[in-house]
């Protein structure tokens, strides 16, 4: 028993269970797919065939893979457009003709051969664009049309200009070299194609030209309501798709110069099977070079190893064709099923030992004993708020709580009876301080940190950090910065409680229990955000401590509250201050006696404890039940709970039920009394405290 | 033949569960049935009127004259039409059953035995049958000829451990018949997922509530059971007698997809019985809300101040009434934030209806018709 079980705790430990779901998440992650094909394909061949992967066979499969590449390329434009081109084998025919014609009969300079033969694929392949483009003619029907009539028109041309190209040899060094040459010992086609390869992929992701092609494909009523000029676009990518072939057919021609009739006979379906084995959607909206080059050379591989292996031509294709029909099924299910696969992976609890609960936390005569002194507090704004997570006064008394609509309110003193909004943000306004200033902080879920002045004007001060390096999700983005106290220096400390989920997925964090959240640093003076420490339990309550050179915070889940050093000889270091609570802390803020007061947004339970040390448990629950079923914390109790900086809890006060104040999220000290806001609660608690300072303000101390 | 079909299932569910856990578990999305139809959820038994409000209110039973007596802790009282209780017998332990036969005799149950006429000349107790000790008995039913129908619920935990019962998967209750002038005993049925609650249909057969197979069986020939109200969404328990010849179902708690899936996972549940107080186990529960130390559901967050009616239930409160065929006609509720929950027994009497909510320890009184317009 005890040893399974630290099995089970190392395991959790050093196993990164988050990081599938996240690696599935990855845009990128739609390449592995090929890629891991292309490995097994290379892996079987070398091991069918001697000296499949020997300098000389790679070099001729590179040439020949650079020249179907291009046309790859071209098609994989026009399918990411959403459109596809079976006059490929036709154009490439006929291209090959020209340039041919011009090398050999009419003897022209290589380059105005070149530039000849480009102008050709460019006509024919407007041919296409004109009537799918202009005249919206189904792609599918125009380009088998145009395949049917280019390749007559081949053969008539064949028929006249065959015998000439046979019988006259161009005496041009640089045609050879285009057909035979190579540089550094790459075959020059190769070049050729990796410069065109890269421009593509430059243009496709990072030009705006490239973006609009990409949104065509996406969604083509969506592109054209945005301005974009859907004809033209689709057109070109058809010009395109024209121009790349007549590249391949000129590579295909300086190496074999051959007029055959035969040329091309098959391309369309070698070259879609390319595309699409490379991940090529062929609805459109999904594609990159990338994908397209690993596709060629998948196709490649295969059909030069069933060569080598002597397979005959007929079973050679039909093996093609099989593949190509798994390759779609296969792309059809992936695209459907991603983001589900994401979802089953994503949640990745992990094992969370918590100590039992102490009696202290149950027992009667202790500093818990139940107690009714939160269920008779005085109400604010009940009805008129909803999600007050924090509540902050200002020197005037008013008092400022956020909404779930995404506002400041501010309730209007001396009887909280008016309330105005003070200013709109457009996320949920978390924790909440005030500078020397009067400026307000304010962490909001989702955006990140910002400032209202004092003349309501809404400013962003930071919503990005450094970026970790080996985190596999971008975490430089704030995703819930939720509570922040200001330093002496007029530096910003706040809490990020996690870097996984969204607000609204706050649950889903808990159900994991991993360290997902960070405590980060803003700098005025620079203007520079850097996390300081990372990898804790769903952080929050950042308050300054009475030596102003450390900061206590809690640690939700792991039911503690912690204290950091930012300055002075202990800098850096963390230490306990409260552990093993029998609740899960949330704001910490500051009493007039020098004291805090912690809000506890709920309780631990035995079974939902037991849970987090059981993480298949918890990971079956959250695939086979939904959220609103799943073991959650028990919020229904409202806490709050006075301790010191040396660890002793002084003072509880309960609304166990739950009838006021359920899920108190913070608690702010002012003038006497104290303010009480709950992120799920629509109202705000005011409780008169005995003996307390008059004159306690809780924050505004220091100018940033 | 039962038992055959249940192993038959549990040998095909461990066969198809290896399959399943190659693969992705996203087809075995746990159900229960949804309140819908007959059971339209209403507030009639939240809004009921409190007749007796009394800590430890466990069984509720009905003479012939029409006089109401209930089970409360160690004690039974006749119960008037206004909810003045009058002591009847004081008795040394708890009851946990309680009916009355022809002629005004009192019959309880106490945990481990029957007592028939306790106090009195006549008395008998009745402690086993067919070499087997009683071992929670949970509900008692007088029928016409003098006899008796007991339930044994378990053969391992006693009455208040009913929780274990469920979570250890126990199948052993029986319903018995005792022949009071015979004083013959018998058992109907054996091997039921937990007896809780017994009748004799007014076709002369009886029912019994098997509460963890969520269904009333019809007892037949050589105690072999058949399912006649299958796939309820709680745990059913005691039945009641009721005017055109059908019947009142007491539903002392009801499923929840958490408790269908704890059930599933051994590991979790098998810990849980070994560390935790069953009063804060995840399973269903008489009454739920008062302690913090109770597990809690997503969905039953409190927010913006309410409990939503229709978030997951630890408790709840549901009678349904049955016509002679058996068929739902209406249920009364009372819903999650309520707190007429756990009712464990029923009693009409003309037109009234009397609802003993285990829950809240109370009685209610309620007009048997309320359900009727809905």
């Amino acid at each position: 028993m005890k040893i399974s079980k630290s099995l089970v705790k190392l395991r959790y430990r050093y196993w990164p269970d988050h990081i599938f779901g996240e690696l599935l998440q990855k845009q990128w992650m739609e390449t592995a797919v090929p890629m891991v094909v292309l490995l097994f394909t290379i892996v079987f061949f070398s091991l069918q065939i001697d000296n499949f992967i020997s300098v000389s066979n790679l070099s001729d499969n590179f040439r020949q893979a650079s020249e179907l590449g291009f046309v790859v390329l071209g098609m994989s434009l026009v399918l990411i457009v959403g459109g596809i081109d079976l006059s490929v084998a036709s154009m490439f025919a006929i291209c090959n003709l020209v340039v041919l014609y011009c090398m050999h009969v009419l003897q022209l300079h290589v380059g105005v051969a070149i530039l000849l033969t480009l102008l050709c694929g460019a006509t024919l392949g407007a041919v296409n664009g004109i009537l799918i483009g202009y005249l919206r003619m189904r792609a599918f029907l125009t380009t088998m049309v145009t395949l049917i009539i280019f390749k007559a028109l081949h053969d008539l041309l064949n028929f006249k200009i065959a015998v000439p190209i046979s019988s006259q040899f161009p005496d041009s060094a640089a045609w050879n070299f285009f057909g035979y040459g190579s540089f550094l010992s790459i075959p020059s086609a190769v070049w050729v194609f990796g410069i065109v390869a890269i421009a593509s992929h430059i243009f496709l992701t990072r030009l705006r030209a490239g973006w609009h092609v990409m949104a065509v494909g996406g969604n083509r009523r969506s592109a054209y309501n945005t301005g974009l000029p859907v004809n033209r676009i689709v057109a070109l990518s058809y010009v395109a798709c024209g121009v790349f072939t007549a590249i391949a057919a000129m590579f295909y021609a300086a190496r074999l110069s051959s007029p055959g009739a035969d040329t091309g006979k098959g391309l369309e379906i070698t070259v879609l099977t390319a595309a699409i084995l490379g991940g090529i959607r062929l609805g459109g909206g999904k594609g990159s070079v990338m994908k397209a080059v690993l596709g060629t050379l998948i196709i490649l591989l295969i059909t030069n190893g069933l060569l080598r292996m002597a397979t005959p031509a007929g079973s050679a294709r039909i093996i093609l064709a099989v593949i190509l029909l798994l390759a779609a099924t296969l792309e059809i299910r992936w695209f459907k099923n991603r983001h589900k696969a994401v979802e089953e992976l994503y949640v990745s609890p992990t094992y969370l030992d918590m100590p039992a609960l102490s009696a202290e936390a149950t027992g009667l005569g202790s500093v818990f004993a139940l107690n009714d002194r939160l269920e008779h507090s005085e109400m604010i704004g009940l009805g008129d708020i909803e999600s007050p997570e924090d509540v902050v006064l200002d020197r005037n008394d008013h008092l400022y709580c956020g909404n779930r609509h995404g506002e400041i309110v501010r309730f209007l003193a001396p009887d909280y009876k008016e309330h105005e909004v003070y200013a709109r943000i457009g996320g949920q306004p978390l924790g909440m301080t005030f500078d020397a200033g009067q400026n307000l902080f304010v962490c909001v879920g989702g955006m990140g940190l910002y400032r209202v002045t004092p003349d309501r004007k809404v400013e962003l001060i930071t919503d990005e950090t450094n970026r970790s390096y080996l985190s596999i999700i971008d975490d430089s983005r704030l995703r819930l910065a939720d509570d922040l106290d200001i330093l002496p220096d007029g530096r910003i400390l706040f809490s990020e409680a996690t870097v996984r989920y969204e607000m609204h997925e706050w649950q889903t964090d808990s159900l994991e229990g991993r360290g997902n959240g960070r405590i980060i640093l803003f700098d005025p003076k620079t203007k520079k955000t850097t996390t300081v420490l990372r990898d804790l339990t769903f952080p929050n309550g950042v308050v300054l401590a009475s030596d102003n050179e450390s900061i206590l915070f809690a640690e939700s889940w792991k039911c503690s509250v912690k204290r950091y050093w930012f300055d002075g000889p202990n800098k850096g270091t963390v230490e306990m201050v409260l552990e093993n609570l029998p609740g899960y802390p949330d704001n910490i803020n500051k009493a007039s006696d020098g004291n805090y007061w912690l809000a506890l947004m709920g309780m631990r339970s035995p079974a939902f404890d037991l849970a987090m040390r059981k993480p298949g448990f918890r990971r079956r629950m959250s695939k086979q039940l939904p959220g609103d079923e799943w073991l959650a914390p028990n919020i229904n109790t409202g806490c709050i709970v006075k301790f010191n900086e040396s660890g002793e809890i002084l003072e509880v006060l309960w609304d166990h039920e739950g009838i006021n104040h359920p899920m108190i999220t913070s608690m702010r000290e002012h003038k006497g009394y104290l303010y009480i806001g709950g992120i799920f609660n629509n109202r705000i608690g005011r409780l008169k405290l005995e003996g307390a300072d008059e004159n306690f303000i809780s924050s505004g101390k220091y100018h940033v | 033949m039962k038992t055959l079909s249940r192993v038959e299932n549990i040998m095909f569910k461990a066969l198809t569960s290896r399959f399943r856990s190659l693969g992705n578990q996203r087809g075995q999305s746990l159900s229960v049935p949804v309140f819908d139809g007959a059971l339209k959820p209403n507030d009639v038994l939240e809004e009921a009127e409190v007749l007796v409000e009394k800590e430890g209110l466990e069984d509720l039973a009905v003479d012939c004259d029409g006089r109401i007596f209930a089970a409360c802790g160690s004690e039974v009282f006749e119960v008037s039409m206004t909810g003045d209780l009058s002591l009847i017998i004081r008795l040394e332990k708890s009851i946990t059953a309680l009916c009355v036969l022809p002629g005004r005799r009192l019959v309880v149950g106490l945990g481990d035995r029957v007592v028939i006429a306790p106090g009195s000349t006549e008395e008998v107790v009745l402690t086993d049958a067919k070499g087997k000790a009683f071992t929670a008995i949970t509900a008692l039913s007088s029928c016409p000829d003098g006899i008796l129908l007991i339930c044994d619920a378990s053969d391992k935990h006693s009455y208040p451990d009913w929780a274990w019962d469920l979570m250890s998967k126990n199948h052993e209750g029986r319903l018995l018949q005792y022949d009071t002038r015979s004083h013959e005993i018998n058992v109907l049925a054996p091997g039921l997922a937990y007896a809780f609650g017994a009748l004799q249909h007014s076709d002369n057969s009886i029912l019994v509530s098997e509460s963890w197979d969520h269904q009333v069986s019809r007892v037949g020939d050589r105690g072999k059971t058949q399912g006649v109200i299958e796939h309820l969404s709680g745990y059913p328990c005691r039945l009641s007698n009721a005017a055109d010849g059908g019947f009142w179902l007491s539903v002392f708690a009801t499923r929840t997809q958490l408790i269908e899936f704890v059930l599933q996972e051994d590991d979790y549940r098998r810990e849980m019985m070994q560390t935790i107080d069953p009063k804060h186990w995840v399973s269903p529960a008489f009454s739920s809300g008062r302690d913090y130390l109770e597990p809690l559901q997503g969905g039953a967050v409190k927010t913006m101040g309410i409990l939503k009616p229709w978030a997951p239930p630890r408790s709840y409160g549901l009678v349904i009434r049955y016509n002679a065929n058996m068929i739902a006609q209406y249920a009364f509720h009372s819903r999650v934030g309520g707190c007429h929950h756990g009712i464990s027994a029923t009693a009409e009497i003309g037109d009234t209806l009397f609802v003993l909510s285990k829950g809240a320890g109370r009685i209610l009184k309620l007009s048997s018709h309320s359900g009727e317009a809905n």
